[in-house]
């Protein structure tokens, strides 16, 4: 018996595809490990893995292929060399790098049948997402948080891409609570997170982007205040590494600022005003403290046992920075900062004692310091099962990706051990990402001008006429009062490699939609021209015309609640931007040319009978799951 | 992502740092806490693979599983399997190496298993089920059984009434090619304090039925028509909608609106009376309030889970020997005859308020809520001297409850019903003639998987799939699966199985920890068109 024997019996006619197919796997973490696994053993051909992380100890708990003795180490190599033992036959290719980084071109990106998003942060998402549109390949898009999950087929022009819904921003808090009228522990453990301790480790330029400005005006007296307390603190800052650092941060921050807050008799006409501390005081009761006690997370600490983490702490950072500024200064490097992480226990000690000291000041309850891990952290929970479960859910879609029946893709959701299935939606008109034409050219950035660009590709090979608009990342290089620039070569103009531009037609007759052309540095093989369009064989690039009013169907079709209504439009398809979910991806009928069953609800009795009627799905009302990031 | 830390030689600090340990699950603990994951270092789980060679015998779902609960620090794991590796366990199980060939499957998956995670006890029984299993006090050692199909029937037997004889809950999990299931055996009563309700649902008020202090807080106020601006517009909107309630009731003969009509009567009296000629023409607690006025004008809730728990007989009968949970049940139920309502969490939401004010509600609510406990206390202590019980209960355990009370719920099997595949393999009438009639409202199509999964459950006499139905297209579609499961012979795919031992897991870890409300009976997966479904067989 044959050891792909299960595989071959299960996977019929598929898994000749499984095994002559060339995957990216964008991340070795909690997904990233168990679909490593399951790629291997499902025994797809080539595995390209790539992460930028090394192991961390709290990734053990669900990063299987990591142990104790691989910390620090990178993820990806390590989850190469390991998983490498168990299908000896898989060619797997291990990348400790960014995605971001150049190398990882177009070209690259093209090389493969599928990518899976097994990522922790939402601008790598958006990159990958981006490069995947870009040249036209499928992404499987996964996330999890606690018991959640879900899982998300990308397919350029069949499926919404991860940009075609707006992503959530994080909580801000308005400076004036943090800075002077905290009223919950959230507020303390902000201002020591995102005030203090930038203030003192940091580069105090930073703007933390917790902190929200917008109703400064109305507080221009407080805000001009808090920039001298501020200034202040930063003379502060000078002295460390002296012997009574602990007691001018101490008495600046929890007496001096606080005074000054309780001298504002207004603020405090008929409620408690905050009570300073006194550093000698806190002092005195620490002292009977046994320093050998545990302190540990889970219990609340008493205000002299977080005066101690507070001095201990100050004395680690202060160490740490002075010894890495040393360091620096002989290599000639920026000067280094410490900056927040929730498992570095330095910054992470500092931060709850100082919060904690806060709170104590303004009669706000005090937390547990693995409590305030959570709130300053934003620690997303993160177990094996839910992960084990939402890498297989992503294989099984990559089955019907690579069979290429893209309209039977769905979306999971996995909701406390629950799974939920939804119809993908069409991509998002409006979107920014993938609403737009998308091109590829080749360039010899040696040579080529904005004119050639211009000239060559634009107006002779996709026939856009005078009024156009070039832009890059900067902003406009090109437009009819903007001649100058033609001359110049690309590269001059920051156009390099993997890089993209944006042309808008600005012809007031039947315009074209926008395009996005990715630069790709390559000598096309016509030599006498120096800026090529890519086209695959037999197919040529045809920018369509922006739909006018008259063009959009009645958007009152494709209203979410018609359970079924799934939709066939001719042509270019818009729908309102306020309608949240559509059901007009067209079901297998329809892609056979046939019109797609329009089901009046589930009638119970015939969909009993006939399992294959897969038009019928549970319809989530709550569609606002966040994608979360597990690291 | 973290960000490297150059290595340093400073005295070490005086304090401990968190345990290594509390690092290396502090993504967990996240979820369930530290009582959680006690109890998950106190279990022993067992895992059960049969005898009798079938593909890979759900062993890799199995295997999975394990794997899901080794990772999190489940305190010790038996796999008991007596085959040897083939050379396709190679290439569908994850934690099987070419030098594995041959050798005991059990001992070598916990061999790898066992190298996840050195906090973990591993063992393994090699010796066939029919000598072990009969031994006389062969199960003790497990808090939690998980048996992969197929068993025979005689064995499966006795797992089961092992199971529900020593209130321990067992899984029965089987996957066979792109088809999968499991079933939960829950023992007769099985209590769960931690349901984790969405925080939202958790949220009591106390609007519609104040107590003295918070009363007492609204007379402070005055006539808020009088108060300064500034003062107008911080006044917390609890404290809002309370002294408005008070204006409604004296204008409608002493009840607070309940219709929705008449909440929205209330809402628009509330809103008349913001401030609106401010410099920002309105005031955010008034807004705060009219946007509470649906949601939080509503008696305090109590869900039939907890109304349900109530009328149980393990909760009206207390003996010296009720389990610690039903003495707490019975002293919630004793308060909540008293006071026709529940323990008071204590909560408060974020809102529009000074923070003084904001600390005083906030220590208000605090308050009642420990006075709430100590009343619920006192009767726990009272019926433990009556029935002269040994241990005391410990006062977090009341506390828990108390916060809860209103999500807790118990899960029971009366009938002390085995695994439905268990019952089908006996050709149980009652059972077939649930499945029958539960294939008339199938919806999602996923009982033929079942049907399929379970046609061979007794070897000599299959399933009759005529007896499920009489309809010739639905007859197809089960016969269909039947074949399917008959043609994989067996063989798992690893990435179901995967999903499915990932499934399991999550289950065994809410049954273990007692937090969250597990699957209450069957689970079905179709692996090929990714959906599953929950039936009660
Ligand atoms: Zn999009």
């Amino acid at each position: 018996m044959p050891r792909d024997q299960y595989a071959r019996q299960s996977l019929g006619s598929t898994y000749r595809l499984v095994k002559e197919s060339r995957v990216l796997l964008v991340g070795a973490g909690g997904i990233g490990c168990e679909l490593l696994k399951n790629l291997v053993l499902t025994g797809f051909g080539e595995i390209h893995i790539i992460d930028l992380d090394t192991i961390d100890l709290s990734n053990l708990n669900r990063q299987f292929l990591f142990r104790q003795e691989h910390i620090k180490k990178p993820k990806a190599l390590v989850a190469k060399e390991v998983a490498q033992k168990f299908n000896p036959g898989v060619k797997l290719i291990a990348h400790h790098a960014n995605i971001k980084d150049r190398q990882f071109n177009l070209e690259w990106f093209a090389g493969f049948n599928i990518v899976f998003n097994a990522l922790d942060n939402m601008d790598a998402r958006r990159h990958v997402n981006k490069m995947c549109l870009a040249v036209d390949v499928p992404l499987i898009e996964s996330g999890t948080t606690g018991f959640k999950g879900q899982v998300q087929v990308i397919k350029k022009d069949k499926t919404a891409c991860y940009d075609c819904t707006a992503k959530t921003t994080p909580i801000s808090y308005p400076v004036c609570t943090i800075r002077s009228t905290p009223s919950q522990p959230i507020h303390c453990i902000v201002w020591a997170k995102s005030y203090l301790l930038p203030e003192l480790f940091g580069v105090s330029e930073d703007e933390p982007t917790e902190l929200d400005h917008s109703g400064d005006t109305d507080n221009v007296e407080e805000i001009e205040k808090l920039r001298q307390e501020a200034q202040a603190l930063k003379k502060i800052r000078e002295s460390m590494g002296s012997d009574d650092f602990a007691k001018h941060v101490f008495d600046k921050v929890f007496k001096e600022d606080i005074e000054r807050l309780v001298n504002m008799e207004d603020m405090w006409k008929d409620k408690k005003p905050p009570e300073p501390l006194s550093y000698e005081t806190l002092e005195q009761e620490a002292s009977s403290i046994n320093s050998s006690i545990k302190l540990d997370g889970q219990r609340i600490w008493s205000p002299a046992e977080n005066f101690i983490v507070f001095k201990d702490s100050l004395s680690r950072l202060s160490h740490r920075l002075a010894e890495e500024q040393s360091k620096a200064s002989k290599t000639a490097q920026p000067l280094p900062t410490i900056t927040f992480d929730k498992d570095d226990d330095d910054t992470m000690d500092f931060v709850a004692a100082t919060g904690n000291l806060r709170a104590i000041i303004f009669g706000i309850e005090t937390k547990s310091s693995f409590d305030i891990k959570q709130m300053a952290g934003n620690i997303i929970p993160a177990i094996a099962t839910t992960n084990a479960m939402v890498a297989g859910l992503c294989v099984m879609q990559a089955f019907k990706v690579l069979r290429g029946e893209f309209t039977r893709t769905r979306w999971l959701w996995l909701w406390n051990g629950s799974l939920r299935t939804d119809q993908l939606e069409k991509p998002n008109p409006e979107c920014p990402v993938c609403s737009v034409a998308m091109g590829r050219v080749h360039v010899d950035l040696e040579k080529a001008t904005l004119n050639d660009l211009v000239q060559d590709v634009l107006r002779t090979r996709l026939g856009y006429g005078e009024e156009l608009t070039v832009l890059t990342d900067a902003g406009i290089v090109y437009d009819p009062d903007l001649e100058d620039n033609l001359e110049k070569k690309l590269t001059d103009l920051d156009i390099e490699d993997a890089s993209f531009i944006l042309v808008k037609d600005e012809e007031d007759d039947n315009p074209r939609i926008d395009l996005r052309l990715a630069i790709e540095a390559k000598k096309p093989t016509d030599q006498s021209k120096p800026v090529a369009l890519v086209e695959k064989e037999g197919e040529t690039l045809d920018i369509p015309r922006r739909p006018t009013k008259e063009d959009a169907p009645n958007g009152g079709d494709v209203d979410g609640d018609d359970a079924n209504g799934s939709v066939v439009t001719n042509g270019f398809s818009i729908a309102p931007p306020t309608v949240k979910r559509k059901r007009d991806l067209v079901d297998d009928d329809a892609a056979s040319g046939t019109p797609a069953k329009k089901l009046q609800g589930p009638v119970a009795a015939e969909v009993a009978k006939n399992s294959a009627l897969n038009a019928i799905v549970i319809d989530e009302d709550d569609g606002t799951l966040l994608i979360a990031d597990d690291d | 992502m973290t960000t490297e830390i150059a290595p340093r030689d400073v005295t070490p600090p005086p304090l401990q740092a968190p345990t290594a340990k509390e690092k290396k699950y502090d993504r967990q603990l996240r979820l369930w806490a530290a009582s959680g994951q006690r109890a998950l270092e106190d279990s022993h789980v067992l895992l059960i693979v049969g005898d009798e060679y079938q593909g890979s015998n759900s062993s890799v779902a199995g295997v999975e599983a394990l794997k899901n609960l080794v990772l999190p620090s489940v305190g010790s794991f038996t796999i008991a399997d007596s085959a040897q590796v083939t050379v396709s366990d190679l290439g569908v199980n994850f934690f099987l190496d070419s030098d594995s060939l041959h050798k005991s499957r059990a001992e070598e998956t916990r061999r790898l298993l066992s190298e996840l995670n050195p906090d973990v006890t591993g063992h393994a029984i090699t010796t066939p089920l029919a000598e072990w299993l009969p031994v006389e006090g062969s199960l003790k050692p497990y808090n939690l059984i998980i048996a992969c199909a197929p068993i025979p029937s005689e064995i499966l037997q006795r797992i089961c009434f092992y199971a529900l004889q020593s209130s321990i809950p067992a899984i029965y999990v089987q996957s066979a090619g792109f088809y999968a299931s499991f079933s939960i055996q829950l023992p007769s009563a099985f209590p769960i304090v931690d349901t984790h309700p969405d925080p939202e649902s958790t949220q009591d008020l106390r609007l519609l039925a104040p107590w003295p202090e918070l009363d007492a807080a609204v007379d402070s106020l005055g006539d808020i028509s009088s108060l300064p601006d500034h003062d107008h517009g911080h006044i917390p909107y609890i404290l809002i909608l309370l002294y408005f309630l008070r204006e409604w009731k004296a204008n409608h003969n002493g009840n607070s609106p309940s219709t929705f009509k008449e909440k929205t009567e209330f809402r628009d009296l509330v809103r008349s009376r913001a401030r609106v000629d401010n410099p920002e023409g309105g005031e955010e607690n008034f807004d705060e309030a009219c946007a509470a006025v649906l949601k939080s004008i509503t008696p305090p809730p109590i869900d039939s889970g907890c109304k349900e728990m109530m009328a149980m007989h393990l909760c009206t009968s207390l003996s010296s020997d009720s389990a610690n949970f039903w003495v707490i049940a019975n002293a919630i139920k004793q308060f909540y005859e008293t006071h026709g309502v529940l323990p008071l969490p204590g909560s408060l939401p974020d809102m529009k308020a000074t923070s003084a004010e904001y600390i005083k509600l906030q220590s208000l609510y605090k308050a009642k809520a420990r006075s709430d406990v100590a009343e619920v206390t006192t009767t726990v202590r009272h019926t433990e001297s009556l029935l002269s019980r040994e241990t005391t209960i410990p006062e977090s355990e009341i506390e828990a409850f108390c916060r809860n009370a209103s999500h807790v719920r118990v899960l029971t099997n009366p009938a002390h019903e085995p695994f439905p595949s268990l019952r089908l393999g006996s050709g149980d009438h009652k059972t077939i003639s649930r499945i029958a009639s539960l294939l008339e409202n199938d919806w999602e199509a996923l009982l033929p998987v079942f049907v399929g999964l379970n046609a061979r459950a007794n070897p000599s006499s299959p399933l009759d799939v005529t007896a499920l139905t009489s309809d010739p297209e639905l007859l197809e579609t089960l016969t269909k699966a039947t074949a399917e499961v008959e043609r994989v012979s067996g063989g798992e795919l690893h990435n179901i199985s995967s999903v499915i031992g990932g499934m399991v897991a999550q289950e065994a870890i809410k049954l273990l920890t007692r937090q969250y409300v597990p699957v209450d009976g069957t689970c079905v997966f179709d692996g090929i068109r990714s959906k599953s479904g929950v039936y009660k067989i």
